[in-house]
């Protein structure tokens, strides 16, 4: 057991935050990290930045060099994810395509899926959108009711998905749809979101203006070839590609840069070095997201070591919201103004992080999940 | 970064889980106790080595003992000895067992001061040793599990030998023996709990297949399983700051995680035949050690975000 970066980890570290320095425009933090990523001005940007990062091999360099990537640990995708979200993360939706629809179209792909689609994600330059909750079918995905039905070499789909973050501009979308009656009978389909009889709708919401939408699918074809894995075989892959997706946002790095932030400000007005509360309030919080990175790290250890993924993916996740919730009400209590103009950068992270508890499968499911399979506590 | 042992490691936690097992049960005159000291399990650990781990393999090695030991029915004082004294005090040995006291808590019961050969003081920015005359200590009745004693007459620090700017380095290696022991109790005294509510049935069901049950369950886990991390981090790379983060974490889970592990073992958790307590109120007595979790957390604030020269406020 030890807990330090290898100087090749430094380095890479040390690459990536440079590439920000480059590239980052200078009114990034006031122009652009306001907007939603899934803003035409982040998602534009996203396009270059990516791109970018992929010419100087900085992008996938966890994925198979086949593939675009330098064959490195899962650790370097994680050191990428700190200082992208650090930075407001400029890949915009494509962290995504780094964090889950590549690897799991490398695990599950045909050939031909691999060649179409896995270079342009290695090459920064295309947009994903998933399209999982629906109506009636959020964290029970069991219960979604878009349906696919064969027709010869196509299948026609029928239904809507909701919360959908980026469809608005996405390429293509990962989709789930029943293909049959069962409650498992879910399938997954890559469908390009340019293929006739897909409309999209966005709604205001609490997050970010244009970051939620509704995707609507009205006899739309889509060939079998673009079907991922079997008929009846999302759950696996979905479980796999989640696995993947809890671990994914590094909230301890989010959240200690917002502490920062806003201990900057109120020492700046004079709110800070006299008062031991406040102080104290902020030294929990460090704690609360130092345990959250050591158990998003151990997770890294595990997926870097080739082990299956177990209960404390969720553990993980649990004990970052815990930290998250605190940190929303730390400024809530201190520096309140953050939601109405006082700091954008502030409201930006409280307002990303509204929905954390129920993005990825709800915390409640995390719990149960724990609950099972990590502390073999009986059903009821 | 590897958060898997070594094979040096895990040779090393086997062993003294071999031990351990060997003495799992409490003797039956104990059974009903709050704490029981055992001097013969103390002595055997000590003279098989595995209280000098720090010098012999290092601090992250010292702290896997202290955790296992921690996990026992029987009181172990393996976090002085094993693991404070030698990274505070690395130019000396001294006697063990070690107790650990803040000079204004000399007039206070001391855990461990019963047993100890040697006490340490925080004096603040000092630290000094002091030889315990076990003549000279009266054992104190407590419910929390450890044995307490005090001194008949309070101790004149000036009768030890002061480490001059000590205070801090002592102060460090307690915190990460906090978070040591209390990640070893806690996480003992959630397994029990765990075959309790498996076994219980209530309404004709098993107390843990309740999901209220199940939840908190799993937040305490995450909070014992975290602070096991934070702790060995903080043995490994003798960084002050990261020892008040494992203590502070440590702490701040303490009033949850007794409260739900007392509730969910029912009638029984309050009995003393139902061993919970020697986990339980183990964590308790350290909950004000070293600072306590204000102590930590403000430490935590100043090493982050140093005083300013002229800032306001």
């Amino acid at each position: 057991m030890e807990f330090a970066w290898t100087d090749d980890q430094i380095d890479y570290r040390r690459r990536v935050r440079q590439a920000l320095d480059e590239l980052l425009p200078g009114d990034w933090d006031e122009a652009y990290v306001p907007e939603s990523y899934a803003s035409d001005k982040q998602v534009d940007f996203s396009r270059h930045f990516c791109a970018a990062l992929a010419e100087r091999g900085l992008l996938t360099p966890h994925w198979p060099r086949d593939y675009g990537g330098a064959d490195c640990p899962d650790w370097y995708h994680f050191i990428l994810g700190e200082e992208m979200k650090a930075a407001g993360e400029p890949r915009g939706s494509q962290y995504m395509n780094v964090n889950w629809i590549g690897p799991t179209l490398l695990k599950y792909g045909t050939a031909e899926q691999k060649a179409r689609h896995v270079a342009g994600i290695a090459g920064g330059t295309v947009i994903w959108c998933q399209g999982f909750s629906e109506p009636g079918a959020g964290t029970d995905l069991a219960a979604l009711r878009t349906r696919a039905e064969r027709d010869g070499d196509h299948y026609v789909v029928n239904g809507s998905k909701i919360w959908t973050i980026y469809a608005r501009r996405a390429d293509w979308c990962f989709l789930l749809v029943r293909t049959g009656p069962g409650r498992k009978d879910v399938s997954i389909l890559l469908v390009p979101m340019d293929t006739p009889g897909i409309s999209v709708t966005s709604f205001p919401g609490l997050i970010k203006d244009g970051h939620l939408n509704e995707v609507f699918f009205t006899d739309v074809r889509v060939p079998v070839a673009n079907r991922l894995g079997e008929e009846g075989q999302a759950w696996a892959i979905v479980t796999h590609a989640l696995a993947f997706e809890r671990v994914g946002v590094p909230r301890y790095h989010t959240g200690l840069d917002a502490l920062d932030r806003a201990v900057e400000q109120l020492r700046a007005e004079g709110r800070w070095d006299g008062d031991p509360i406040v102080r104290h309030r902020a030294g929990l919080l460090v704690a609360r997201f130092e345990a959250a990175r050591m158990l998003t790290y151990l997770v890294v250890d595990q997926r870097v070591r080739g082990e299956p993924p177990n209960s404390d993916a969720n553990l993980s996740r649990i004990v970052a919201l815990d930290a998250v919730g605190d940190m929303m009400n730390f400024l809530a209590d201190y520096l309140p103004d953050c939601l109405a103009g006082g700091d954008r950068l502030l409201e930006d992270y409280y307002r990303i992080n509204i929905p954390a508890g129920i993005t990825g499968g709800t915390n409640e499911i995390q719990l149960d999940l724990v609950a099972r399979g990590g502390l073999g506590l009986p059903r009821g | 970064m590897d958060f898997h042992l070594s094979e040096d490691q895990q040779a090393l936690v086997d062993a003294v889980q071999a031990i351990l097992r060997d003495h799992a049960d409490l003797p039956q005159a104990e059974r009903l106790s709050y704490a029981w000291h055992d001097p013969a399990l103390q002595a055997l650990l000590a003279e098989n080595g595995f209280l000098d781990a720090a010098r012999s393999m290092g601090p992250l090695e010292a702290a896997l003992v202290a955790f296992e030991t921690a996990r026992s029915l029987r009181s172990i004082e393996a976090m002085g000895s094993g693991l404070v004294a030698p990274m505070a005090l690395p130019d000396r040995v001294v006697e063990g067992p070690v107790a650990l006291a803040a000079e204004r808590d000399l007039g206070r019961a001391i855990r461990n001061l019963t047993v100890a050969r040697t006490l340490l003081v925080d004096c603040g920015e000092d630290s000094i040793v002091l030889p315990v005359d076990p003549g000279a200590v009266e054992q104190v009745a407590s419910i929390l599990g450890y044995p307490y004693g005090r001194f008949a007459r309070a101790p004149d620090p000036a009768s030890g030998q002061r480490i001059a700017g000590g205070g801090a380095l002592l102060r460090q290696w307690w915190r990460t023996g906090i978070a040591t022991e209390i990640a070893g109790a806690a996480r003992a005294a959630i397994d029990f709990t765990i075959d309790h509510v498996t076994q219980r049935k209530v309404f004709g069901r098993a107390v843990g297949s309740f999901q209220a049950v199940q939840h908190r369950l799993v937040q305490r886990h995450g909070h014992a399983r975290s602070t096991y991390y934070l702790a060995m981090r903080a043995a490994w790379s003798g960084r002050a700051g990261d020892a008040d983060i494992a203590a502070c974490h440590a702490l701040l889970g303490i009033q949850p995680l007794l409260f739900d592990l007392h509730q969910f073992n029912g009638g029984m958790g309050v009995t003393t035949e139902h061993s919970l307590h020697f986990w339980t109120y183990r964590i308790r007595a350290l909950q004000a050690e070293a600072g306590g979790l204000a102590g930590a957390a403000l430490d935590i604030a100043d090493r982050r975000w140093p005083a300013v020269e002229g800032a306001n406020g």
